[in-house]
Formats: C-alpha cells, structure tokens, sequence
C-alpha cells in the first residue's frame, strides 16, 4: 500500500534581533487566525521548593499586564467570539488563542505586553493559590492521577520529572509571589520563546506587525537547558496505593529515550504495536490522556480475554529521557496478579519476537493517516509548528516521520529488549477501598 | 459561491423513506470527513428495569459487524486511519466515523454495517458488560460522576426518560441478554427518527446517492412510540454523599428547564452564558475562582432537548471551602434571577456567541457538531447564519424571564459528594 504523502503548511521562519523565534504559517482559506507563544520552560526547570512554579505562572500570566489588568485579557479574545488557554508540561508552557482572521492583532498585542511585563502581585499569588490547590484536589481525586504521579516520583530520583508539572502540595501552599517572579524574569523572555501565527492573513503585513510589538522588546530568557542526568536503575521499584476507586489498576513504568535518541522511532513503533498509540506529540502534562486501540496487542490480550476493562500504553517522548507505560484497569473481579501476569506475558514477547509484517505495516498506514490530518485548522498548525521548533525546529515532524516509517521489525524488538528491562522496571498498582459512607 | 461549499449553508434533503439527511460542507482545507449514524435509541427509551439496554447495545454494535469480528473491525478502521466513537444520551444514539476525506464511501460502507448488521456476538456483550459495570462502581465513586446520577435522580422522577445515566444497575445489566440488545436494536435502528449527517467535501447528489445506496436496507417502515414524561420534581432537600479518602467535594446544583423547540431558547442560552457557560466572561467563573478563589472549575450547563431539559451548575472545591462554594453558586442564579443583566454585559456575551461561530468552522469534527445539532433539532439549513440576529434581537428582559423560567432556583436541588 502507498503510504500518503506527510503535509507541511507552508512557513515562513525568522528570528528577531532580540533573539525571539518567529513562525507564520499562512493559510488564505483559513477563517479563523491562531497565536502561539512557546516558552522552553516546564517542571523539568524546577527544583524542589518550587515545584509547580511553571503551571503557577502560567496562570498568573492571565492575572494581567500593563496594558491588560485582570480578566480583560479573557475579555478581549473571548468578547471576539476567540478561545484562548495555556498549558504547561514537564518541557514547555505554551499559551495560545485563537480569533476569527479579522481579529488577529488582538492576542498579538496582549502576547507582546506579557512576554515580559506580566504582573505577578503578592496579592493576585495568593488569591491564585487556592485555585491552583483546587485544580491538583480535582486531579487527585482520580486513581490514575495518583498513580502516575506515584509511578514518576518512584522511577526518578534526581530528575525533575521526578514530580507532576501541578507540584507538590507543600511547595503550593508556601511559595510567594517573590519567588514566582523570579522564576517568570529568568525563564520569559524572547530568547527562551518562539511565535507562531497560523491561519488566515497576509503574511508580509504580520511580520510587520510581529517587528513593531515584539521587536522593542528586550532580548532576555536564560538558557534553560537542565543539566541533570538520573542514573541508571539498579533494580525493580514498587508501591501499592489504595484509595477510593473502582477496579485494581497497574500501571507499569520502563525507562525510555528521549525524543532526540537514536533508538526513539522504534521505541514509538513499539509502543504503537503494543498498545496502539501512533503517534506521541500531544499538548500538556497528559495523565490518563491514553487511548484504547482495540487492534492492539494489549487490547487483545487484556481486554478481550476479560481480564481488564482497559489496557493502553504510552510513550511521549519528552527533551530528557522519560518512561514507556503500561497501564490497566482490572474487570470486576479480577486481581491485580492476574492483571500484571498477563501485562507481563504481553511485553515478553514483544521482547522475544519481531513483531509481524502485518504488524509493522498497520502501525506505518496508522502514522501516515495520523500525519495527514495533523495539520486541519489554524489551531492545530500552531500547535504542531509551534511543539516541534520549541523541541528543535519545524523541520523535526517529517524527519522523525520518515524515520518512524522505515523502522524495521528488528529494531522493534531491539527496542523492546532495552526498553523492556527488568532493572528499570517500576510499578505502581492501586486497591480500591469503599470510602462510601451512604 | 456554490451553495454546497457555503460552510453556513447545510444541506437538508427529502428524507429518504423516513430517513433523514444532513450534508455539511468540510472546512476549507480539511483532509478529513466526518460521519454520523444517529438513532432514536437513547437511555430514555430503556425498558423499564432493563435499564443499560441502550449503552450496552451501541457499545455491543461498534464492536464487530457484518463481516468482521472485533480484530477484523479495528484492524480495517485501523488501517483507513479511521476513527469510530459512539454516544448515548437520554434521546439518542449516535455512532461516528472520523477519517481520511479520499476514504468517504468505505467509511459509509463501514458505518452502514455496523448500524445495520451488528453481530452483538456473545463474546462482545460479556466484554462491554465488564466495562459498564466498571462504570457502575465509578458513578458511586468518583465525586463528579456521583454527583451528576444523583442530581439527575433529584430532579426526575421514576420513568422520566431523563433520570438514569444510561449505565442501568447491577441487577438491570445482569438481567439483559442477547435477546433484548437485538430486540431494542431492531425496534430502534430503524428509518423513525433516524439521522445521517455527513460533513465532507463530496458534492451532494453524489453523498446522497452514496448514502441512500448504503442505508437501503434500514426498516423504513416501523415507527416508535412516544415516550412518557412525567412531571419532574420542584425542589428537594440537599443530597449529601460523604465519600471519604477524597480530596475535593462536588457542588452541583441543577434543575428542570425548558426544550430546545421552546420559544424562550435563544434567551435562555444566553442567560445561561452570562450565569457559567461562556467561557472566562461568565459570572461563575468570575465570582467563584476569580474574585473568590474558591475552586478551579465553576460553570453551567444547559441541556435543553426534544422532550424537555434540565440546567446544572457545578464547582469542585476544597472540604472546608463547600459551604462558601455552594452559597456562592446558588447566589449567582438568584442574581440572574432578580436583576436585569445589564445592557454591556448582554452585548459582550452575545458578541462573544457570535464571533465563536466562525472557530467552530475551523475543522471537519467542530463543523460536523453544529450540523447534527442543527439536523436533530430540525433547524433548517441556514440556521448557523441566522442564528446570530435571533440572538441580537434578545433584550435584557427577556434574559431575566428566560431565566426566571428555565433556571428556576425555587424548582432546583443541590447535591454535595465527597469529604464532608
């Protein structure tokens, strides 16, 4: 079968002299105009005692700026009939809103006025607080939640994935508006940021725009390249949660490159075959974000043989090196030894057999159908453009495409041999216990 | 422009023997086509104690059909790069197909087969069945899912089609066999109150003709009773659910609103904008995490239906916070309730209504939604372009007795699950 051809927008690239990383992606058809502002800053730039810096500041970033007090922000896109949001992960915070075209000088001004001069009160850190507490309340009230932030500080003992990018309560409860501060003046600025417009617009006159607001500028934004490596596991890693919940969950953590790593493509492939999950670059932190593929290995095995009523992996892979998972929810009735022989059975042999021809060709077709919609709307273009420059530049996507493609059924189960080793192996399971009172 | 290509222009031909149509023009761009099988066939026409009939039969459906086991099915979707999900609601069942637009009539002919020969093989009931009863145990443990069964059984009565979630009960779902998902099945998926919608850039005659050829074999000639609708509750006293080992506590309010066919809508979705549905402009948004900072997440919903509907508002907020989250979220509605919005909050909402339109355009999937809702409610094909001076035309006035009438706090109930 003939694979389709990988689509690209067309981009047009270049960088301001104080240092800000500019792409414009036009699309003349396109109604709608979306601004993306990437900053290379996530939790990996934390250390502990400020866990959650990054997510907090994303919010404050919505608490206002010189020419936008609080709320009018929200009020200037949303009032357009746009959206706008952020998120941060372990990598990157990105922010972004999307207009109708007519509109597109409006997140353009107020990403200009916050790159820089956002206004981080004592005041408005406080009164954020508890939102941010609220949010990570909400999240801890779902086992997987707890569970993968369990399975990630057990893998990790050095390394800032160590913790969620929401942070750890304690550093919630007592960092200050100081330290918020200091953390937005050394990561925000032009040199650590890269723009992307997509959509509907003439491209000459927003790159004009584009000089005029950010140019003035000045070109701050520390390096952030995080130095730490963790070391080598020297063995399994194991806890038992218990808590309000349905039916036992595992989750089972391996160690896996990074997205820059040379064995990368055959490890996605790998996880492609096992679990279903084609294609890895997604926006945000993402527990619990894995999809069930019933053509699926683990599917197969779990799922249709009655042992678990959910069975997924995933493999995102991230600036630094991160895990491959395995995760499944029992079906009522079934144990957890039950649950972790058969997720045991279905990783030995990936470990033992090339996968099948037939294998590897789906996992091909699933990428390349994936790439060609990849790119529908101005949104998901500023997306993509904007995820791949902040990890590299644009150009990685239909590298890493091309490499995933030629993957061989070797490689696969080369990948599975070292991704798949015991000593690094790390695991979490989850009892539910009634916490109902009536 | 060709009429077709109009991405505000939907195209609603003669119903093909009771079958009815919805062509909806993709995005500029769009590599992709969108596709939409949907069924009277929702919750609300479960059977009396066999409750889960219309869950387990959609789910059992999309599993394997025609000539294709699960593998088979998942496998051929797999490799069109196709995506399938499915949805039940209180009226409805639908089943989309999402994929490569150059792959539109195989995904029909997909569809088509999965709707109309589905092989509810015994090996598939038992695996949906595990995940439904998984979803039991989740609505009584999880706060946000016990919140909303038990606010649903607050405000309606037994034998009100709106009253279950749809996951029936560990002695319905026991009770359910082969023969009743077939049953339902039959008497459901028929051309009575049956929609496709399909969002692509394929001219019209040529999807139409594709279409019919597809569904040639759908029962055109059965048709559905109509469903019972008892009178839903006027108030109730607070439901508390302790849940303990959880960290945050579910506030939900809610109460019975009006149907989507009522004159008062366009009022009323815009009194429900202003209380929590527009996003970062609405008051509980404002009020609640803003000003307050007592939850990250306080919003409203509206579900104004064919047969009726109902509001909610919800918020979840730390244990010792509840108190303080409940009292501020019922003091918004009765604001809402007792004073005129003002004029420049009315433009700034409406405006903001109006202005998304144009990003729900923006993909095959966001464009396809505004065609089903459009299709279902039986709207005709320029609705999306008109509806914004239908919205223009609404006063302050007609916000607050919109409001007063399908936002009633006085008929309303609140619900609070979790660490208390």
């Amino acid at each position: 079968m003939k694979l389709p051809t990988f689509f690209r927008p067309h981009l047009e690239g270049f960088h301001l002299p104080n240092g800000l990383e500019v792409w414009l992606a036009p699309e003349r058809s396109s109604p709608t105009a979306s601004v993306w502002v990437w900053y290379r800053v996530g939790s990996k730039n934390e250390h502990p005692g400020i866990t959650g810096a990054s997510h907090w500041v994303e919010h404050m970033l919505f608490a206002g700026s010189p020419r936008y007090r609080k709320g009018e922000m929200d009020r200037a896109i949303v009032s357009i009939g746009g959206n706008l949001n952020a998120f941060t992960s372990h990598d990157v915070t990105a922010y972004y809103s999307t207009v109708p075209r007519d509109h597109l000088a409006v997140p353009l001004d107020i990403e200009s006025d916050r790159l820089t001069r956002a206004l981080i009160t004592d005041e408005e850190t406080d009164r954020e607080r508890s939102v941010v507490l609220s949010e990570r309340e909400g999240d801890e009230n779902w086992p997987e939640f707890r569970v993968e932030e369990e399975l990630y500080a057990l893998a990790y003992r050095h390394h800032p994935y160590r913790w969620d990018p929401l942070g750890y309560r304690p550093d919630i409860e007592r960092m200050s508006g100081q330290q918020l501060r200091e953390y937005y003046r050394r990561y925000y600025g032009p040199r650590n940021a890269v723009l992307v417009v997509a959509g509907g617009f003439d491209p000459r006159s927003v790159r004009r725009d584009v000089v005029r607001r950010f140019g003035p500028l000045p070109g701050t934004g520390a390096d952030p390249r995080v130095r730490i490596v963790e070391p080598a596991a020297r063995g399994e890693r194991r806890t038992a949660l218990a808590g309000p919940g349905t039916t036992p969950l595992i989750e089972i953590g391996y160690r896996a490159p990074s997205v820059y790593g040379p064995r990368t493509p055959a490890t996605v492939m790998l996880g492609a075959i096992l679990g279903g999950e084609a294609w890895p670059f997604e926006a945000g932190s993402g527990w619990g974000r894995a999809k069930e593929h019933p053509s699926s290995r683990l599917y197969r095995s779990l799922v249709d043989t009655g042992l678990a009523v959910r069975a997924v992996s995933e493999f995102r892979p991230r600036v630094h090196p991160s895990l491959l998972t395995v995760t499944a929810q029992a079906a009522p009735g079934i144990r957890l030894d039950r649950l972790e022989t058969a997720l045991e059975g279905a990783i030995d042999r990936m470990r033992r057999e090339d996968p099948s021809a037939r294998e590897m060709q789906d996992a091909r077709v699933r990428i390349a159908r994936g790439a060609v919609l990849a790119y529908e709307g101005a949104s998901r273009t500023g997306f993509r453009v904007g995820l791949f420059a902040s990890i590299e530049s644009p150009g990685f996507e239909p590298a890493m495409y091309e490499r995933l493609l030629a993957v061989r059924p070797r490689e696969v189960r080369e990948a599975a041999r070292t991704t798949f080793d015991p000593a690094s192996r790390v695991v979490v399971t989850y009892e539910p216990v009634s916490g109902r009172s009536s | 422009m060709n009429a077709a290509r109009d991405p505000l222009q939907v195209v609603l031909p003669d119903p093909l023997d009771g079958l009815r149509v919805a062509l909806q023009p993709a995005p500029g761009r769009a590599g992709s086509v969108a596709i939409t099988y949907l069924a009277s066939a929702g919750t609300g026409r479960d059977p009396p104690g066999r409750e889960g009939t219309a869950l387990l039969a959609l789910t059992s459906a999309v599993a394997a059909a025609g000539p294709w086991g699960r593998s088979e099915l998942a496998r051929r979707l797999d490799r069109l790069g196709a995506t399938t999900t499915s949805h039940v609601a209180p009226e409805s069942s639908e089943i989309t197909i999402w994929g490569p637009a150059d792959a539109w009539r195989t995904l029909l002919e997909i569809l088509a087969t999965v709707v109309l020969e589905p092989r509810f093989d015994p090996e598939d009931i038992v695996k949906v069945r595990r995940q439904i009863e998984e979803r039991q145990l989740r609505q009584l443990t999880h706060p946000d899912r016990r919140a909303e069964r038990e606010l649903l059984r607050a405000m309606f009565p037994r034998g009100h089609p709106y009253r279950e979630t749809g996951a029936g009960t560990p002695a319905s779902l026991a009770r359910l066999e082969r023969a009743d998902i077939q049953r339902f099945h039959r008497g459901h998926y028929i051309g009575d109150g049956s929609l496709v919608v399909l969002t692509s850039g394929v001219a019209p005659g040529t999807a139409l003709s594709a279409i019919r050829r597809a569904f040639r074999h759908l029962d055109r000639g059965a048709r559905l009773s109509p469903v019972a609708l008892p009178p839903p509750r006027s108030g109730g006293p607070e439901v508390r659910v302790p849940i303990h080992g959880l960290t945050d506590v579910e506030v939900r309010v809610g109460g019975p609103s009006v149907p989507r066919s009522d004159p008062s809508y366009p009022a009323l979705a815009l009194a429900q904008e202003i209380l929590g549905g527009r996003p970062t402009l609405n008051r509980l948004f404002r009020r609640v995490r803003e000003r307050l900072g007592l939850a990250y997440r306080a919003s409203s919903e509206l579900e104004c239906m064919a047969w009726g509907g109902y509001w909610t508002i919800e918020a979840g907020s730390a244990p010792k916070n509840w108190r303080r989250t409940r009292d501020a979220l019922v003091a918004e509605v009765r604001r809402l309730d007792e004073r005129l919005p003002s004029r420049r909050e009315v433009d700034l909402i409406r405006e903001s209504a109006i202005g998304e339109i144009p990003l729900s355009l923006e993909t095959t999937l966001g464009a396809h939604e505004l065609a089903i809702d459009l299709a279902y409610h039986r709207l005709p094909g320029d609705f999306w372009r008109t509806w914004p001076s239908v919205l223009r035309q609404v006063r302050p006035n007609d916000i607050r007795e919109a409001a007063q009438r399908g936002l009633a706090l006085a008929r309303s109930h609140t619900v609070i699950v979790g660490s208390i």
